[in-house]
């Protein structure tokens, strides 16, 4: 969205991708032009400030995903040591099985 | 980030390294990896249950929105299927591995909530929001079905929860 200045007056013009083009689209002048403008610019702002919600909300959903990450991880390999003490193997890597005597 | 104390990380990597050798039919590794269990495990284990608790107490706090009673009612909730989930008299790891189910189960909530917030908001959500949110969801699921699964395969080294026993001719079903 821009005003652009001929001479002394400001005209509003309002800018949308078209098929990957941009095109630019006049609006107006004078006091109309002004309420267009002031209306782009709360929804350029609110798109905005929702968007900045969204990455610090993704943000901490994935902090908060990966900060059990290593306990994990590691109650992974006291569970197989175990297993493995036991005496059991993967069967190809899958199913746990008794080895056999 | 949560993380577990170098001493304790560095005996969890020794504890790989011998699992793997005893894996690969090491007779020596898989003595050795008992021995070591034996001695070390209880307090690696202890370790990492305290890192679970304080884990969870965490997603509830967030899962709360601010909310002191919610928080405990998710802690509660968390701490009861937990108990649930270890069984009678279980082994130090079992209560490990059903703290690691219970604290995934709040994640796995908490994600869900924070999706469908965003779905209903009036606002919307952008398809990439939603779409990196779903993908985050979906590798939570499946965390939460692996810590399961692993949980049923080491409960299962304990053998049936109920165990027959005849005596004087009568069938009596004893619990672990």
């Amino acid at each position: 969205m821009a005003w652009e200045r001929r001479g002394s007056n400001l005209y509003y013009y309002q800018s949308k991708r078209v098929d990957g083009r941009v095109r630019k689209n006049y609006v107006g002048t004078g006091e109309v032009a002004q309420a267009r403008a002031h209306a782009d610019e709360t929804i350029r702002r609110s798109r905005a400030a929702r968007s900045e919600r969204a990455r610090v909300e993704l943000e901490e959903a994935k902090t908060l995903a990966s900060a059990g990450q290593e306990l994990w991880e590691a109650a992974d390999i006291l569970a197989v040591a175990q297993l493995v003490a036991a005496g059991y193997h993967r069967h190809k890597g899958g199913e746990w099985r008794m080895r056999r005597a | 980030m949560l993380e577990l104390p170098e001493g304790i990380r560095k005996r969890i990597h020794q504890l790989q390294e011998l699992s793997d050798k005893a894996e690969d039919d090491d007779q020596g590794a898989r003595q050795e990896l008992r021995r070591r269990l034996a001695q070390e495990a209880p307090e690696v284990v202890a370790r990492c249950s305290d890192s679970a608790r304080t884990y969870r107490r965490l997603l509830a706090k967030r899962s709360s929105g601010g909310s002191p009673l919610v928080q405990e009612a998710i802690s509660e909730r968390a701490r009861r299927m937990a108990l649930e989930l270890a069984g009678e008299n279980p082994t130090p790891l079992e209560v490990l591995l059903s703290e690691r189910v219970a604290s995934l189960w709040v994640l796995v909530e908490l994600q869900e909530a924070l999706l469908a917030a965003w779905y209903y908001k009036a606002e919307g959500a952008s398809p990439a929001f939603v779409l990196q949110m779903a993908r985050l969801q979906e590798s939570c699921n499946r965390r939460y079905l692996g810590a399961i699964k692993t949980l049923a395969q080491v409960q299962k080294l304990r053998g049936p929860s109920r165990v027959q026993v005849n005596i004087g001719g009568n069938q009596v079903n004893v619990s672990r």
